[in-house]
């Protein structure tokens, strides 16, 4: 339950907030886009979402390589080796 | 066996025999050759780099001319020659046929490459490795330029009479009793990667042609003074560079394919997910070529086009980790040499293709086009995926090739080095490219900012030195006075070690 | 096909898909925004060669190698080089525009607050590309 909150409140501050930051944005002399502000919030936004996913393949890849290894007290042969077609 | 120091074999045995065996260990020791020499250079910009102002390197042309022959020895002279000689070794052995299709050509197709080697070196031309005019046409000192541009021109022929051997053995020279879905995934790989020269190369020697005219002044393509656009240079070079560097990278992902189900002592998580993502990977390298030209003026559609064609390739190379991490899932993992560094070059890949997605952004571009970002993003391809696992690869077959062990801790300690430095090196190249700083330029302002990432990337840099320093004495070593290896099963891992009908050489 | 549970590897590919359709999305939508040249924008024309950035204002007063421009006004670049490819850029206002022998690339900024910033050469033009530079002077506005 929490982790569907917690996404939500991702989704939102990731795209529906700047949606409607542009749909209201206007230009007139002296206040013009600033094309700083456009640019490295969506340089940020993608930042964000890229180390979370990189979190998430490293950390899978860091349990992979812990639990799997071949000295863990839980290593059993895997299936192929069991059934000799290894 | 083919390389016993102990026992050495007369050299004019190895450099007249057109056997895949004896082609295979020449392009071996030439490419690797390459990467020291390539790697010095390498050394000497980064501590030229180290603090902002002239340090030992006593202009910015030499600079300009050390970076332009790195780049261009570590993809032409490095990196392709290395999966060039693995292809050789194996893909015969993998389909089960006695030699190369065209064995005569394969031999050729080597002894092109130290004559290029040889025009490129001597000329040590300036202008990078993309040789973009004008400056190429008109700036760029001669005779260095028109060496290069000769001895590129050899490379890519060298390169297509390959291509061509590697598919004509794989597709027609294959075993009767052996259907295409039966090839392992590395002759998968090196199927595809040819099947993207054939189609590529051909452009670049039609560039590399136009540019040599217009130095001799003959013609005008790229000069704007008589009708010409230097634009009409980049679309070409991408056109075949672009798909190139998948070239570079397939074969690489092909070799982990080979340790990584071994050492987990399983097959592989979806053999049909790699054919498929390797062909996919290999079309849909054609769509992104104007990625890199975002900043030459392109109209927003255009643009547009390329970012979806960029983005389009990122699922299958997805499909390849998703099948990597299948794969060691349930298993029963030896960490020896080769899966350390299939595994690390697994997990720099990831990092590499994240960084390229956000480079693809076309208004992302404005922050990282020509900076140091880009160099960290394409290094931590070249070195982080490709280098990773043709030297995981290099270990695996040690044995095979010399009937030896390397020495274990000194592999181990090898891969943490090289990570280590990979990651100070190119990590920090990535942020130095957001604070602005632009790349291939020999001196910088002394931002503090600047100063220090520059710091950490060299110290990076000198790690990776060292740890290849340790690479080449085990090399060295342990193939004159290494143990020798049980061919069976060299790391003890239960299975069987190479293909059980394994050619020999004919002349052991 | 295959002998094992495939769903877990749809599901990736379709996340992975979905991600990569949003980051398009995303930067088509921020690209159409920052493409979009105010009107009365006003034009300066900037030639590099080598080895610096020469520039020319719409009254006709040209500056080399430094710039100076008013807070809280629209410009728009015209990008030109004179002999080699050079690429025009203010690091700390995100301004790149490739500059070409024989093309005119526009792009537009508007500063927003006085002060100095960099103006450096991002693209390859030889022996002293690396010290293509200028200075961006933003000054108050003076209406």
């Amino acid at each position: 339950m929490r982790s569907i909150v917690g996404l939500f409140v991702i989704i939102v501050i990731l795209i529906i907030i700047p949606s409607i930051d542009y749909a209201f944005g206007q230009e007139e002399p002296g206040k013009y886009l600033d094309r700083r502000a456009l640019i490295w919030n969506l340089f940020f936004r993608m930042m964000v979402v890229a180390f979370t996913i990189g979190a998430v393949v490293s950390g899978t890849l860091f349990w992979l390589c812990w639990r799997f290894r071949e000295s863990n007290p839980k290593a059993v042969q895997t299936k192929y080796e069991q059934a000799g077609e290894w | 066996m083919v390389l016993e120091l102990a026992k050495p074999r007369p050299i004019w045995q190895i450099m007249f025999s057109t056997h895949h065996t004896d082609v295979g260990l020449l392009y071996l020791i030439t490419s690797l050759a390459f990467l020291f020499m390539g790697g010095a250079l390498a050394l000497a910009l980064r501590l030229e780099l180290f603090f902002p102002g002239p340090q030992f390197i006593a202009d910015s042309m030499t600079f300009n001319r050390i970076f332009t022959v790195h780049g261009t020895t570590m993809i032409f002279l490095f990196i392709l020659p290395f999966a060039t000689a693995v292809g050789n070794y194996f893909i015969p052995i993998m389909v089960r046929y006695k030699d190369m299709a065209y064995p005569k050509l394969n031999a050729i197709a080597y002894w092109m490459i130290p004559p290029s080697a040889a025009l490129m070196w001597l000329g040590f031309s300036d202008f990078t490795w993309y040789a973009t005019p004008p400056y190429s046409v008109i700036s760029a000192p001669a005779p260095a330029a028109d060496m290069w541009i000769f001895g590129l021109k050899i490379l890519g022929v060298s390169s297509i009479l390959s291509s061509i051997n590697f598919i004509v053995t794989i597709m027609k020279c294959k075993h009767p009793d052996m259907s295409l879905g039966q090839v392992p995934l590395l002759g998968w790989s090196f199927l595809s990667s040819s099947m993207i020269v054939l189609v590529a190369i051909p452009t670049f020697a039609a560039a590399l042609l136009m540019l040599l005219t217009d130095r001799l002044g003959v013609s005008g393509f790229f000069d704007p003074t008589v009708g010409g656009d230097p634009v009409a240079y980049q679309h070409l070079f991408w056109f075949t560079f672009h798909p190139e560097v998948y070239v570079l990278v397939i074969p690489a992902i092909g070799m982990m394919y080979e340790i990584i189900p071994r050492f987990s002592r399983k097959p592989i998580f979806s053999y049909s997910s790699g054919v498929f993502a390797f062909v996919l990977l290999a079309i849909v390298s054609f769509s992104s070529w104007a990625h890199h030209m975002y900043a030459t003026g392109m109209s927003f559609t255009e643009k547009t086009v390329f970012m979806v064609g960029t983005l389009a390739a990122v699922p299958a190379s997805a499909m390849h980790v998703f099948n990597f991490l299948a794969t060691m899932w349930g298993g029963r993992i030896r960490f020896a040499t080769p899966m350390m560094w299939s595994v690390g070059g697994i997990a720099l890949f990831f990092s590499a293709g994240a960084g390229g997605v956000v480079n693809s952004a076309m208004p992302l571009d404005f922050i990282t086009h020509d900076s140091y970002w880009v160099v960290g993003h394409f290094h931590l391809f070249v070195f982080g995926t490709i280098a990773f696992g043709s030297l995981g690869y290099l270990y695996y077959m040690f044995p095979y090739v010399t009937g030896r062990m390397y020495n274990e801790k000194w592999g181990v300690i090898h891969f943490i080095l090289a990570f280590i430095g990979a990651v100070m090196v190119f990590f920090t190249q990535h942020v130095l490219g957001l604070f602005g700083m632009p790349r291939r330029i020999f001196d910088y302002p002394p931002f503090p900012e600047w100063i220090a990432m520059n710091q950490i990337a060299s110290i990076g840099a000198m790690i990776i030195g060292v740890s290849m320093v340790i690479f080449l004495v085990n090399m060295v070593y342990s193939t004159a006075k290494g143990k020798p290896a049980n061919m069976d099963d060299p790391w003890g891992l239960g299975g069987k070690y190479y293909y059980p009908y394994q050619r020999k050489n004919p002349h052991h | 096909m295959a002998g094992h549970s495939t769903w877990p590897e749809w599901v990736y590919v379709g996340v992975v898909i979905a991600l990569l359709v949003w980051v398009g999305a995303e930067a088509w939508e921020v690209e159409r925004l920052v493409e979009h040249v105010p009107e009365g924008a006003e034009v300066i024309k900037v030639t590099g060669q080598q080895w610096f950035w020469t520039f020319e204002h719409e009254d006709g007063t040209k500056e080399i190698g430094e710039l100076h421009v008013q807070a809280g006004k629209a410009y728009k670049f015209e990008v030109t080089a004179k002999d080699v490819n050079h690429s025009f850029n203010i690091p700390d206002y995100v301004v790149l525009m490739d500059a070409i022998p024989g093309r005119i690339h526009t792009v537009w900024f508007a500063p927003t607050e006085p002060g100095e910033h960099e103006i450096q050469c991002r693209e390859y033009c030889g022996l002293i590309h690396y010290n293509m530079r200028g200075k961006l002077i933003v000054e108050e506005p003076l209406s």
